[in-house]
């Protein structure tokens, strides 16, 4: 099984393989609402557009299983939204990214890289910390995707090198994805 | 003339429409999701790919729902 054998679905709901993207570096995201404070939507199109030339694709994943937001801003009125839809980096079809209906993708994912701990040092941790103990513990537990924005890097044989979660900024990346654009 | 750049499903962007229209004032819609022309602009305008954006010059700019930033930067 290799990530190559995924088949996805495209915003509009055209099947799209993970094949086509055969000898690129892949950044593959859940994402959230684009419409509210998700600065990391910024960060990650900034990232596309300074390394697409090189052979980074980003493959954003809408999903709505956690609270729309990030959890420290929930209270932050953030009156726009943000342009996604392909012109700045891929964004699929919305759809489940952790438990039994998970996407088939995001389960191999989470095989492929388990969860290995926060970055506390991060803005966000304490208060998503603190959310997760309080609202969603069961969600602590385990690999499974914790919240938006957790990030797998893939190298340009399809190989899932190393998964960031949402307390690592898009921005931090900038090295390591570097190193596999060779 | 003030343009309004927009996306479609932006409640915020409709909010200002209506706003506008509430005080009478003429703009053009320019929805960066369909015209990759007024994508750019507004990527030149603002550096960013966020809605809604006004401007009366091309120059100076309201991101999001304001009111008070809207009355100022329109003389309302």
């Amino acid at each position: 099984m290799s990530i190559y054998d995924f088949e996805v679905k495209t915003s509009k709901g055209e099947p799209k393989s993970l094949a086509d993207y055969k000898g690129k570096v892949m950044l593959i995201v859940n994402t959230a609402s684009n419409c509210g404070f998700t600065p990391q939507f910024k960060e990650l199109q900034d990232l596309y557009i300074k390394y697409k030339d090189q052979g980074l694709e980003i493959l954003g994943f809408p999903c709505n299983q956690f609270a729309e937001q990030d959890p420290g801003t929930n209270s932050e009125v953030q009156e726009f939204c943000r342009l996604n839809y392909g012109v700045t980096f891929q964004i699929f079809a919305k759809g489940d990214v952790r438990g039994e209906t998970a996407q088939p993708l995001f389960k191999y994912l989470v095989e492929q890289q388990g969860f290995q701990g926060f970055d506390e040092s991060h803005p966000i941790a304490a208060k998503l910390i603190g959310a997760l103990q309080e609202h969603f513990p069961e969600i602590l537990a385990g690999d499974g995707i914790k919240w938006n924005f957790t990030k797998f890097l893939v190298d340009r044989e399809g190989k899932v090198v190393a998964r960031f979660e949402p307390t690592t900024s898009p921005a931090d990346l900038a090295q390591d994805i570097e190193k596999l654009l060779g | 003339m003030v343009k309004v750049y927009s996306i479609n499903n932006c409640p915020w962007c409709d909010k200002v429409k209506k706003y506008l229209k509430s005080k009478h004032v003429e703009f053009e819609e320019h929805n960066i999701e369909e015209n990759d022309a007024d994508r750019d602009a507004c990527y030149a305008l603002t550096g960013d790919l966020v809605v809604p954006i006004t401007t009366a010059n091309d120059k100076d700019y309201v991101l999001s729902f304001d009111k008070a930033k809207l009355d100022a930067l329109l003389g309302l």
